[in-house]
């Protein structure tokens, strides 16, 4: 794309802008003699001043627009106060005329505060505020400097600073030396005027010139002069700049701040540009050889929405401050961009690096008839398109369920949601939860310690091992228990002894379930049990961790328990409801698992000895309802058991429910197991189990059992539910 | 520390005598405005209460136009002398009664040979006699009319002219001949004496009407009297009080007339010669102006129209759509030149004879009164921190940006496309408005109000900041969102375009933008919302809804109790709670592991959750009775908690739990007031967002109940407190006491660059700073850990000394002096924090079901607790 350079550049250099001290006005002067005030926050034109000089006079007249054009050279809007307070009526728009006028504005009240007629004949060049003496220091082509009290317009003296026709000029932010721009860049002393340094400066008119603040350098750009010349004030000989940043196109206007630079005496320098083509270049550097070598970073205008054949002004970066650094290197950029009819204001982060490219937009801009306007808006429609959603938004939501919280499904997304440092926190506080997972863990330590685990891992049996040692039993068919016998007893002694051995191993390692191997194991026994006696070694022991196996398993009862309480809610559920839903069957799998979360940890609870059975059957009923509710959303019951072995033999198991986290409420079940070896077996076991049950809301009283029930309930439960 | 979002338009503003300032009554000061381009140029600040007047001393030559002197009277009961053009003040008056209303007629009717007199000038001051005690019957006569002597700075004496039962605004003549109040159905006209003196009697006359009258306008040449009244009538009294202020006066034009003559329109014995009524205002009638050459008569209500009367014919010309109720005109020394305050807080200026608008003042849009059931809880305040805006509904169907550190308006977002008219019945309230983290979104929440039962309408909308134009466009448009159910509170993801919505009726949704990320300098393109996820928590309706700091946790009150969420995946994390009342606001507290919750109602409470215990942390609530205990919740771990019985002391506040309570029931000095109830109702609740390393500390506002407003002279009105808490500490960090609280907001702005150059207090730039905007929208914005701070006991004492100049008072203000403690000490008596030796379910031992009620398990748990404490003690 081709790009009339010439009309931008025309347009940018002979356009005055300044921003007001806090940033919040923008003046801008075209050439045609007025002056807009545009409202940076509001972006729009607070007050238009024009034909200033003739506005005085009477009281009540109103300024007519004059048809004389002021010619205005320069312009700088000035805080009077030493502090950047935003007070009112306290800063002053200062301009200097071609005819070498210079006016102060007071831009709030709306009027000409003072001029100065004739104060540098030919033209002022320059106008500086001085912070120290609080006074304006104006230059101008007649190589003089002026100074004035800002209040009064009154002249506070003036000095030569050169033969020729100064350029440019500027004061440092301390006020105490002053810089001029003739044909040598001359450093003076603000009080006594006695000139401190010359440098070679440049051959051309100065276009901007700036002390840094801390007044070490002066930075200044000249007309046709494609760099930015940073100059060291030491007092020393050296005439030559010190430093020279290179820009592509000359620069109309520069500003620098400096950074706070840890370890450094010297700031860190950033310094910012804006080119004829209304290019902003920033620069950054620790030091000035850093500063030197370093690369500009430019902010842009895009002119991909403009229009192709666009004869006027093409939109640049009209105005530029730096507002100060908010990282290191990166600054805030004040910016003023767009066209000087409809300049658009924004603050930018720039990072050392990256360009900032903005968009134009296409306000302001006169469009020739054959652009239709349709055209745009349309364009301009599609961008806005409002999306409207009725009543059935929810239908395509992602996630119209919501779930509750799984821990276990915490435990395998472990990872996953690791990042979730805040959720993870609180759910690893919430003190029972912590306290399930210790259990888990100590659980396996304790069994490994009582070797009940094999130390080495106890994974499966080869298959080939399977079809030899188990003779063709299919463990998984379901076989009556006559066959069973007949099988077992058509065994010899030591084969069933080796296939007991094998049984148990797979039981122990859970190859196979409890369901299968039990009846087995037991057949075995019951029908070879004086030979099993016989070979039993004290080395093998297997009949010993048989019975410590079953032990164990005897513990985990917290399932089954768990499973009795769903079950009797949902019985309770279903009595109230009439539902004959069974949902219980949905926490299956996941309660297979589980099986083995014993919670042994427990066992030294306190026993709160029996209960009435009538009031415990009236407070579970009470609550079963709410608790349902609870468990299916929001898992928030949380069953911890008490278990204990009174020394009659009857073992109680406390179901402590909490219902809340923060509230816990006690609600025992006790159920009572009168223990006794040899009476009952497992399969006479799940009918009584399933008879109780089905009575409903109750007290689980088991009349006696044998701890072999234990390890094989589960299973059996399982079978109950999965009919 | 920064104010702003005054009121320009709570009296008539005034005009220069040049007619190119304008000085606009702004609260506690008087701002000065160039007419030229109406910013602002100076200021007159001094007074302690809001300025209620002033009075501008006309010019009475031509040179002396430059002479800029004004009078100002305020509700501190002081009126002051200024020259404006430097500002300076050069004069104080004390009169001790608040002044709600002065004229100067010697001011106005003086010319240029009696100045070489200097006579005596004589105010009338309609005051507030605050003898009268408030409330005690109705028949309080509260306001009254008095003369004062301005010269001697002393009441004229038994001077009061009349009692009102409200102090009533004095009109005064342009010529200061007459000057006459409206009260009721009435209107009391005195004559000011020609020979003005201390003893002169100031005749008096009344006019009936028989409804209520609101303005009153004299001619300014002729005994013509103007009066509007609530239902749009413009009565017009020609010929007023020739029986009573005929002797000597040159201005009864000869047609001194027979009593029983017929009067028309005249009531009464009313002293008047005829009554005209004029009548297009459909509502009440504010302003009433007769022009400066008595020609026309202008006249303006809460249609906001003008309407220009010609006073001889009776005809109209308008100037409408104002766009807002007019409040006052004032016409300038300019002929041609006049302003007209307006009910959204725009001051025009307007070109005379053409009614054109040259130049508008605008302020912070005022609070606008929505209907009550659509109220809600929420102040409709929101703020975006990093840029210093805050966004505020106004009564046209707007979201008015306005810039706090620039005290300007920055945009308005017209979020209902209808046209407003003022005086329509309002339709359509946005309840709610809500800006994300970096100022990029906006969502609003509106209520098609139903009409008769029917088409009642939600509707939630998102918003999207263009990049350049600085303006917000529509994204997308969802109509019923909850069904028929009202949004409670909308919250936006941190860092990500998602937001919640949570509803009334039961359910919260999660709303993602479809883009996902948006580009920074791209507009967004095709940029809807849908709904990502819905949840409930046991169909309860859900009262508020927040995002943790870095957006993992979504955290939804559900009533009494809050449900926090992982909003990505929709899943239940944990619930916490409970609290006695819903919680209606909720925030966590920058990036520390707290939540804030505050519920309202009759039991108000705010209440600190720790998140990592998942129980509250502590609590503020009011304090019952003197012996009852409310048991609310009961934490799962109380040992945890920490509590400072001194500042329970102070604050006078009860911690909810158990143990806390029976420590400061032994302490507590403060029983004796029994009547003490609702101590405390948290209505907004802010957080700090700085990421500096102590900044986990947060702010709430908190109204002060009714009885402890009366009960103590020393508040001055101050309803509210700020309270700057360290969410770990319950002591507060300061402590506020402010005005107007209610319907007020808080929050913590980032203090931008610009603005830290001009904040600078104590070298160190301030992190961020508080914005407080009360009820009527002025706000305050300073830097919470400022140089203040750093005196921590005698800020604890007394609370900020110079925050707001009539004197802050904390709560030693509210509740006395307290004994002095000091620092070390006070460490002392924390309560051993250390856990019982016995694990907490081992406190009782038995079954839930069997143990007695929890009210009565209290002493049992309180003597365990106390035994502990004793032996620790040894």
């Amino acid at each position: 794309m081709i790009r009339n350079w010439s009309m931008v550049s025309m347009n940018i250099r002979d356009l005055l802008t300044s921003f007001s001290p806090s940033l919040d006005y923008l003046a801008i002067s075209s050439g045609d003699g007025r002056i807009k005030i545009w409202d940076t926050i509001k972006g729009q034109v607070q007050t238009e001043f024009a034909d200033i000089t003739s506005s005085e006079g009477n009281l009540y007249a109103k300024p007519e627009r004059g048809h004389l054009s002021v010619d205005y050279k320069c312009m700088k809007w000035l805080s009077l106060d030493k502090k950047k307070k935003r007070k009112l009526g306290s800063s002053l728009l200062v301009l200097g005329t071609g005819s070498g006028d210079v006016l102060a504005l007071d831009v709030s009240a709306g009027q000409l505060k003072w001029s100065v007629s004739d104060c540098h004949p030919g033209g002022v060049s320059a106008v500086s505020f001085s912070a120290l003496d609080l006074c304006i220091y104006t230059s101008g082509a007649d190589g003089m400097i002026c100074k004035t009290d800002p209040q009064t317009g009154n002249s506070l003296g003036k000095f030569r600073a050169s033969t020729k026709a100064i350029s440019c000029m500027s004061v440092s932010s301390d006020g105490k030396i002053l810089a001029t721009a003739a044909a040598q860049l001359k450093i003076f002393n603000c009080s006594d005027h006695k000139k401190l340094q010359k440098f070679s400066g440049h051959p051309g008119a100065v276009r901007s010139m700036v002390f840094t603040d801390d007044g070490k350098y002066v930075l200044s750009s000249a007309v046709g002069e494609r760099y930015v010349a940073l100059w060291k004030i030491d007092g020393g000989k050296r005439q030559s700049a010190s430093c020279v940043l290179a820009m592509e196109h000359p620069a109309v206007f520069i500003d620098c701040r400096c950074f706070e630079n840890e370890g450094v005496d010297d700031g860190g320098l950033y310094v910012l540009a804006i080119s004829e083509t209304g290019v902003c270049y920033t620069w950054c550097g620790k030091k000035v050889e850093e500063l030197r070598n370093s690369k500009p970073t430019k902010v842009l205008l895009s002119y991909e929405e403009f229009p192709k054949k666009h004869k006027g002004a093409l939109p640049s970066v009209l105005a530029a401050k730096l507002q100060g650094t908010a990282k290191p290197t990166a600054a805030n950029v004040f910016i003023a961009y767009g066209l000087p009819v409809k300049p658009l204001f924004q603050k930018i982060l720039v990072h050392p690096g990256t360009d900032v490219k903005l968009n134009s937009s296409q306000d302001g801009v006169l469009l020739p008839l054959s652009q239709s306007l349709g055209n745009s808006k349309k364009g301009r429609d599609v961008q806005n398109r409002v999306t409207a959603l009725d009543r059935s938004n929810v239908e395509d939501a992602l996630l119209p369920i919501p779930k509750v919280y799984d821990l276990h499904e915490k435990m395998r997304n472990r990872n996953l949601i690791d990042h979730d440092e805040v959720m993870e926190e609180s759910v690893e506080n919430k003190d029972v939860m912590v306290e399930v997972d210790a259990v888990t863990t100590g659980m396996e330590k304790q069994l490994r310690q009582l070797n009940i685990l094999a130390n080495k891992d106890d994974g499966k049996l080869s298959p080939t091992l399977d079809s030899a040692t188990l003779k063709g039993i299919d463990l998984e068919a379901n076989i009556p228990q006559k066959k069973m016998r007949a099988a077992v007893l058509s065994m010899e002694p030591s084969n069933a002894y080796k296939l007991l051995e094998v049984l148990v191993a797979m039981w122990q390692s859970r190859s196979y379930s409890g369901k299968c191997v039990l009846p087995w194991i037991y057949c075995i026994l019951i029908n070879h049990g004086q030979y099993i006696v016989a070979q039993e070694k004290p080395e093998s022991q297997m009949l010993n961790s048989l019975l410590k196996i079953t032990k164990s398993r005897a513990v985990a009862v917290q399932p089954l328990l768990q499973l009795a309480g769903r079950f009797q809610l949902v019985t309770a559920q279903i009595d109230k409801v009439a539902l004959s839903k069974n949902p219980i069957s949905l926490h299956n799998d996941q309660m297979d698992d589980n099986e083995d979360d014993d919670d042994d940890d427990d066992v030294d609870e306190h026993h709160y000895g029996e209960e009435d059975d009538g009031s415990q059957t009236a407070q579970w009923l009470h609550y079963s309802d709410e608790n349902l509710l609870l468990w299916e959303e929001a898992q928030l019951v949380i069953c911890t058991l008490m278990f204990k072995e009174s020394p009659n033999g009857v073992f109680t198991i406390c179901l402590n429910f909490q219902v809340d986290p923060k509230w816990t409420f006690h609600i025992t079940i006790c159920l009572n197991f009168q223990v006794d070896y040899k009476k009952l077996f497992p399969s006479e076991y799940s009918s009584l189990l399933h008879r109780e049950a089905s009575f409903g809301a109750g007290l689980y009283r088991f009349g006696s059992a044998h701890p072999e029930f234990f390890g094989a309930c589960p299973e059996l439960i399982f079978n109950l539910f999965r009919e | 520390m920064i104010r702003g979002g005054r009121s320009y338009v709570l009296s008539p503003p005034a005009f220069s005598n040049d007619a190119k300032r304008l000085l606009v009554c702004t609260s506690n000061s008087v701002t000065i405005f160039s007419t030229a381009t109406g910013l602002p140029v100076a200021s007159l600040d001094g007074h302690a209460a809001l300025v209620t007047a002033v009075i501008v001393v006309p010019a009475s030559t031509p040179a002396s136009k430059i002479i800029c002197y004004c009078w100002t009277a305020s509700l501190d009961g002081i009126i002051r002398y200024w020259d404006f053009s430097v500002p300076e003040l050069i004069k104080i008056i004390n009169v001790n009664l608040p002044i709600i209303s002065m004229v100067i007629p010697t001011l106005l009717s003086q010319t240029a040979e009696t100045n070489e007199k200097s006579p005596k000038t004589f105010a009338y001051l309609s005051v507030e006699n605050t003898k009268e005690p408030e409330k005690e019957s109705s028949k309080a006569l509260r306001g009254q009319i008095k003369k004062f002597n301005l010269t001697n700075s002393r009441m004229a004496g038994g001077m009061t002219l009349t009692e009102t039962k409200q102090p009533e605004i004095i009109t005064v003549s342009s010529s200061g001949k007459y000057f006459g109040i409206r009260f009721k159905r009435k209107l009391q006209i005195w004559k000011v004496p020609t020979a003005e003196t201390e003893r002169a009697m100031v005749k008096k006359i009344t006019l009936h009407h028989t409804k209520n009258m609101n303005v009153l306008a004299f001619h300014p040449t002729q005994r013509i009297v103007a009066a509007g009244d609530v239902t749009g009538r413009i009565l017009i009294w020609r010929g007023f009080g020739d029986r009573t202020f005929a002797d000597g006066d040159g201005l009864v034009n000869g047609k001194l007339m027979n009593n029983e003559e017929e009067r028309p329109g005249v009531r009464g014995d009313d002293d008047a010669d005829s009554c005209t009524t004029w009548h297009w205002h459909s509502a009440e009638v504010n302003v009433l102006f007769f022009s400066s050459d008595g020609a026309y008569l202008y006249s303006g209500g809460k249609e906001g129209v003008l309407v220009v009367w010609q006073l001889d014919t009776g005809r109209k010309k308008f100037l409408p759509r104002i766009g807002s109720p007019l409040l006052w005109l004032t016409d300038s020394p300019d002929p041609s030149l006049s302003s007209i305050s307006c009910a959204d807080n725009q001051i025009h200026l307007l070109k005379m004879p053409s009614m054109e608008i040259l130049k508008s003042i605008s302020g912070i849009k005022l609070p606008c009164s929505f209907p009550e059931m659509c109220n809600g809880l929420q102040s409709g305040i929101a703020f975006d921190c990093n840029a210093g805006l805050v966004a505020l509904r106004t009564e046209n169907y707007c979201i008015q940006l306005y810039s706090l550190f620039d005290d300007r308006g920055v945009s308005e977002v017209v979020i209902c496309e209808r046209n407003h008219q003022p005086g329509d019945e309002v339709t359509v309230v946005v309840t709610l408005a809500v800006l994300s983290l970096d100022g990029s979104m906006m969502s609003t929440a509106e209520v098609k109000l139903p009409e008769e039962g029917l088409g009642g309408l939600v509707c939630l909308k998102f918003w999207a900041l263009g990049s350049q134009n600085k303006e917000f466009s529509l994204s997308t448009i969802i109509y019923e969102p909850h069904r028929d159910a009202g949004i409670s509170a909308i919250a936006f993801h941190p860092t990500r375009p998602m937001a919640v919505s949570s509803s009334n009726g039961g359910d919260f949704k999660v709303w993602v933008c479809n883009n996902g990320i948006q580009q920074m300098d791209q507009p967004l393109s095709n940029s809807g919302w849908t709904c990502h996820a819905v949840g409930s928590y046991k169909k309860k309706p859900m009262t508020a809804a927040t995002f943790s700091s870095d957006g993992s946790v979504l955290a939804v009150a559900a009533e009494t109790v809050i449900t926090l969420w992982d909003a990505d995946k929709n899943i239940l994390v944990a619930v916490i709670g409970e609290t006695l009342m819903p919680v209606v606001n909720l925030s966590f507290v920058g990036t520390s592991e707290y939540l804030v919750s505050a519920s309202r109602g009759s039991k108000p409470q705010l209440s600190i959750w720790s998140m990592s215990k998942l129980c509250v942390s502590w609590s503020y609530m009011l304090h019952v009775e003197v012996l009852g205990y409310t048991v609310t919740t009961a934490s799962t771990k109380p040992t945890s908690v920490v509590f400072n019985d001194a500042a329970m002391l102070k604050c006078n506040a009860y911690f909810l739990e158990l143990t806390l309570q029976f420590y400061s029931l032994h302490k507590s000095l403060k029983l004796q007031c029994p009547n003490l109830s609702n101590l405390i109702s948290a209505s907004a609740i802010s957080y700090s967002i700085a990421s500096a390393a102590d900044m986990s500390s947060f702010a709430a506002l908190a109204l002060l109940p009714e009885s402890s407003k009366c009960n103590e002279i020393s508040l001055k009105g101050r309803d509210g407190v700020i309270l700057l808490f360290n969410a770990s500490d319950p002591v507060p960090i300061f402590t506020w006491s402010v005005n107007k609280a209610k319907g007020g907001a808080l929050a913590f702005i980032q203090a931008n660059q610009s603005s830290i150059d001009e904040n600078e207090l104590d070298g160190k730039p301030p992190q961020s700073l508080l914005a407080y905007i009360n009820g009527d929208h002025e706000y305050l914005l300073f830097d919470p850990q400022g140089k203040e701070a750093k005196e921590h006991s005698a800020i604890r004492q007394e609370g900020l000394g110079d925050l707001e100049e009539a004197g802050k008072f904390g709560y030693a203000s509210i509740y006395g002096e307290l004994p002095q403690f000091d620092p070390k000490r006070k460490q002392a008596s924390w309560v051993p924090s250390a856990p019982l030796e016995r694990a907490w379910e081992t406190v009782f031992s038995g079954s839930s079901h069997n143990l007695p009620p929890l009210t009565k398990l209290c002493s049992v748990f309180l003597e365990s607790l106390l035994e502990k404490r004793t032996a620790n003690v040894d």
